[in-house]
């Protein structure tokens, strides 16, 4: 029986670890690199110029880089949902998720500090934050929120880590002596011990009811960059909410993309099963109907009233410059993954990977309406300025950093599944005895 | 010599012999000792102290917290008289040159408007509110803009980590940013930034209108006001109760009263400082502010 | 050998008159500088001259700084050289009377000035006058808040009211006058003196309610630019109010609202004392290992 079993362990450990890069890994990899040195020449560039390289001018003052700071904000709570939520409410089949979520929260969040540097104008003022912050400002309570979330998202990355820590350093033979004096540093120290296990679950579970209301949060406080401002678009007592619904529609359509991307190039296919995607399938369309439905409050009632202050901002979205967009993003964001997804068919790997892939793009062509038509329809008419600033398209210097922090992110996540088992083994382990067991 | 001699204060106009402020802590004339003989108006000689002749004594730049304290009892208003404005932009002109702005940037902006499909067009310059509740001070994330008991609102160029949120957050869109480096010659930029007179301004941070607050300190009128050929352009202390052009003199409240006052977005809850007169009795039509502007799109 | 004599004389003779060529040139255009005088006579203080310089560029006066200007008194000797002054960058200087030319003033009771430019490189020489006859001017208050200016004139040893002439009553502000009641200026009548109601009631003065009032005489051909002030207590009580130093959003980092603080530091305090507790939690794991 032992024999079976440890057998049995032993196979699932030897799927689970982390494994070697294969031909697509390392070409993905060096690919990311690619695109972050890239976005960090277009960076150099913008220090040493000014942010003029960027298309960024006086009315538009905000540009894709603040779009993607609200959507790395967003992305990152998608750590919260899957480990902390489903797991407060004891959900069995998403605890080979938590990992893949842990890693993308704290990918995204690092991301989502760095990019904000990048926004300012002065990045080497960054400690002025620190030495002269007003606590009146909301960028203060940002800059809190991030910090606190960053080590609580690490935090809870960590503490379940600690066992499959132990697993690792029993296979030697699996990974370098570099990586294997890593895990020394930071786990040798788990034995296993009961007391150990108790402290640990404890703790976990005070993260995880911590992290919710850290987690709700940090993009409220996001949204409230916004919503504290007087403009057509984001002066609006919706925002909090309509933020942290959008946050987590993302942050379920990105998990869905790794679910799949891991599931293929790990064969992890007895650890994440047909049945994980039709759930998660499930989760998206609840989700995607909620923000669906914080879209129609958000837009119907002012488009009700056309109030001369917001009427152009509406015109531009709906039926102007950025409708396009604007349609494309909730077709492509909301409507078609909910059809998708309604039915068992679409519920399988491969839809719902494709449905995520529209709920990941569509969201950040969400966020960039969000920033820039607002923008460009200022209370009082654009005047007095080059003809250039009343338009806003990026200019290749902001693309290139944008899909910089955008490759950046994914080359943090890479690494990390690179050294760390992307599915928790000891909660398989533990599930799997608990299954013979029964 | 003689030559050297200047009544203190003597710059014509000013007709008092003393400044209007007190003098910057530390920088009182002191009695030297010694006497010199002049010529009063009965034709009589009499002595004064030649300290009291010399020209008023370079003042020492103020430090960062007086700057940013302000002067105590007063509160700038600016009224702008809509019917007198005929887009010639000499404000913009006089404004730029002082501060010495990026081509592209103006601090005063003049827009054309019409509030309704029938109401009347007329040319509407704004500067800074510098408004009583500013949302631009509210939201800076380090003290880099800053509300002083004068009702001045500055910018810490040295402070502003140019996150322009304060632009985002300013219903009037006044605020301006450095994109790229300011083109001034190399020692000005290397000047000690002064908040009153917001100079050298520096890249990436934000720059507004600031009621001229080094020239409102020595009791001058900021550059827009004096440079109006129209005189659309009134300032004073509500303290006082008193606004001019240079040139003419009202009682604030008076005029506020008689000629229906009002403020830009009084809604929003900002509480400017900036009133504007309705253009009741227009000097000039509106079209002539358009051939203004072609003249000068051409020039 | 004629021809080519003659065309040695002709090179030899251009080449002689180049240099007279040039002086056949052009000379640079020079500017045209207007110069003016005043004569400022302030409350009983020294009087003193305003030498103002401009030039017309694109048909507007400009100030011009940086030139010379000598002024005289009566006539442009040496002896009556009142001074040498240099313009500033709004294009005035100014200058006292000196005690050398007493004799000179009261030779007459009225002084005529002369402005001489001697001329430079930009601009060709230029001259101007005044001629101003020695006159003071008193403000005083009468009951019923009614003000009196009155000008009087230097004639025969003695102080004579003048007729006609245009006084401002006015109370100083800021960096302005503000008349006292909706009249401008008001002419002097045969006593020589303008009266004037003071309309501006409750104006704000100073924290005891003192207001200054002038009487002027702003560049009068005859008389130059007199005034006087007088400072009353028809003002009302200056209290100085404002939000500066309330604990508001819109304050600085010390002046942040109680409630703010409170909410803030709380919320802070809490979630980074859990963390702190999940930090000492994983030290208590590491030594319960042991």
């Amino acid at each position: 029986m032992e024999n079976i079993q440890s057998t049995a362990e032993e196979h699932t450990i030897r799927d689970l670890l982390p494994q070697k890069f294969g031909k697509w890994g390392k070409r993905f990899t060096v690919f990311l690199v690619l695109v972050c040195l890239l976005g960090a020449y277009a960076y150099y560039r913008q220090l040493r110029y000014g942010l003029v390289v960027t298309a960024m001018r006086d009315y538009a003052s905000w540009g894709i880089y603040i779009s993607n700071f609200v959507f790395f904000v967003a992305i990152s709570l998608v750590g919260s949902l899957i480990t902390a939520v489903f797991r407060l409410l004891n959900v069995g089949w998403s605890k080979p998720l938590t990992r893949i979520a842990e890693v993308i929260a704290v990918a995204a969040i690092i991301f989502a500090a760095l990019i904000i540097i990048v926004d300012m104008g002065r990045p080497e003022r960054f400690y002025h934050l620190f030495l002269y912050g007003r606590v009146q400002s909301p960028i203060i309570w940002d800059v809190i929120v991030i910090t606190t979330y960053f080590f609580i998202s690490l935090l809870l990355l960590y503490y379940p880590l600690l066992p499959d820590l132990k697993i690792l350093l029993r296979f030697k033979e699996r990974s370098s002596p570099g990586l294997q004096k890593f895990y020394r540093f930071i786990g040798s120290f788990w034995k296993g011990t009961r007391e150990q296990v108790r402290l640990s679950d404890r703790a976990i579970s005070i993260l995880c009811v911590t992290i919710v209301p850290v987690a709700f949060s940090i993009h409220t406080v996001t949204s409230w960059l916004f919503a504290t401002t007087y403009r057509p678009g984001w002066d609006s007592t919706n925002f909090g909410a309509y933020f942290i619904a959008g946050a987590f529609l993302v942050g379920a359509g990105s998990v869905t993309i790794a679910m799949y991307v891991f599931r293929k190039a790990y064969h992890l296919e007895k650890y994440i099963t047909d049945d994980h995607f039709d759930k998660m399938g499930k989760i998206v369309v609840l989700l995607a109907l909620v923000y669906l439905y914080f879209n129609l409050n958000e837009f119907l009632t002012p488009v009700f009233k056309m109030k001369k202050s917001e009427a152009g901002y509406l015109r531009d979205l709906l039926t102007g410059d950025f409708s396009g967009v604007f349609w494309f993003a909730i077709l492509t964001g909301m409507i078609l993954p909910i059809i998708v997804l309604l039915f068992r068919k679409g519920r399988r790997p491969l839809p719902v990977f494709i449905v995520g892939i529209m709920v990941v793009v569509g969201a950040w062509l969400k966020r960039y309406l969000i920033v820039t038509p607002t923008l460009l329809n200022p209370f009082l008419p654009m005047r007095n300025v080059p003809e250039s600033y009343h338009r806003y398209f990026p200019s290749w210097e902001e693309w290139a950093i944008a899909f910089g922090s955008l490759a950046g992110c994914l080359l943090v996540i890479t690494l990390l599944v690179r050294i760390f088992p992307i599915i928790p083994i000891q909660e398989t382990l533990t599930e799997q005895y608990e299954a013979v067991e029964k | 010599m003689l030559t050297a001699l200047l009544a203190a204060g003597a710059a014509a106009g000013c007709h008092s012999g003393e400044s209007a402020f007190p003098a910057a802590a530390g920088s009182e004339v002191q009695p030297s000792g010694k006497k010199v003989k002049l010529l009063s108006v009965d034709g009589e000689i009499v002595e004064v102290d030649q300290a009291f002749l010399k020209p008023v004594p370079h003042l020492p730049p103020l430090s960062n917290t007086e700057e940013r304290l302000g002067i105590p009892g007063k509160k700038f208003v600016m009224v702008i008289d809509l019917s007198r404005c005929k887009n010639l932009r000499k404000c913009q002109e006089a404004c730029n040159h002082a501060h010495e702005l990026n081509p592209g940037q103006n601090w005063v902006k003049v827009y054309p408007m019409q509030d309704a499909e029938h109401t009347a067009p007329y040319w509407e310059p704004t500067t800074c509110m510098h408004c009583d509740e500013p949302p631009c001070v509210k939201v800076c994330p380090v003290d880099a803009t800053f509300k002083r008991q004068d009702g001045i609102v500055l910018i810490d160029s040295d402070r502003c980590i140019g996150c322009r949120f304060c632009m985002a957050a300013c219903p009037y869109s006044t605020r301006v940013f450095n994109w790229s480096a300011p083109e001034i010659p190399a020692e000005k930029a290397k000047q000690p930034y002064s908040c009153e007179t917001s100079m050298p301004q520096k890249k990436g941070t934000v720059g507004k209108c600031d009621f001229c607050a080094d020239m409102t300190r020595k009791g001058e009128l900021p550059h827009c006001v004096t440079a109006c050929p129209n005189g659309t352009f009134l300032f004073g202390d509500m303290n006082e109760d008193t606004v001019t052009n240079g040139s003419e003199t009202f009682r604030f409240s008076d005029l506020i009263r008689d000629k229906a006052g009002y403020r830009l977005m009084e809604d929003l809850g900002t509480k400017p400082s900036v009133y504007y007169l309705p253009p009741v009795d227009r000097n000039f039509p509106f079209q002539s502010g358009e051939e203004e502007d072609s003249i000068q799109k051409k020039s | 050998m004629k021809p080519l004599k003659n065309s040695c004389i002709a090179v030899l003779v251009f080449v002689v008159s180049l240099p007279g060529y040039h002086a056949f040139c052009q000379p640079a255009a020079k500017g045209r500088l207007t110069v003016a005088l005043s004569y400022v006579a302030v409350n009983d203080k020294l009087p003193y001259l305003v030498a103002r310089a401009k030039t017309k560029i694109n048909g507007r006066f400009r100030p011009v700084g940086g030139v010379t200007l000598n002024l005289y008194l009566t006539d442009d000797s040496s002896g009556h050289l009142i001074g040498e002054v240099v313009t500033n960058d709004k294009g005035e200087a100014s200058v006292l009377i000196p005690p050398a030319l007493r004799q000179e003033w009261d030779r007459s009771m009225k002084h005529t000035f002369l402005i001489r430019f001697r001329g430079n490189g930009d601009f060709g020489p230029a001259d101007g006058d005044l001629t101003v006859a020695r006159a003071k001017i008193r403000v005083d208050t009468l009951a019923g808040r009614k003000i009196s200016a009155t000008v009087l004139e230097w004639k025969d040893s003695g102080w004579a009211p003048v007729k006609g002439v245009d006084v401002a009553i006015a109370i100083r502000r800021l960096d302005s006058w503000l008349n006292v009641n909706q009249t401008a200026t008001f002419t002097t009548d045969s006593t020589g003196s303008a009266q004037a109601d003071f309309k501006r009631d409750s104006i704000p003065g100073d924290e005891k309610g003192n207001i200054v009032l002038v009487a002027k005489v702003d560049d009068n051909d005859n008389y130059g630019s007199l005034l006087q002030e007088m400072t009353v207590p028809w003002g009302s009580k200056f209290t100085g109010e404002n939000a500066f130093a309330q604990r508001t959003l819109f304050a600085t980092r010390n002046k942040a609202p109680v409630w703010l603080l409170i909410t803030a530091y709380t919320i802070v305090i809490c979630v980074w004392g859990v963390l702190g507790f999940l930090a000492v939690n994983l030290v208590k794991i590491r030594n319960s290992a042991v």
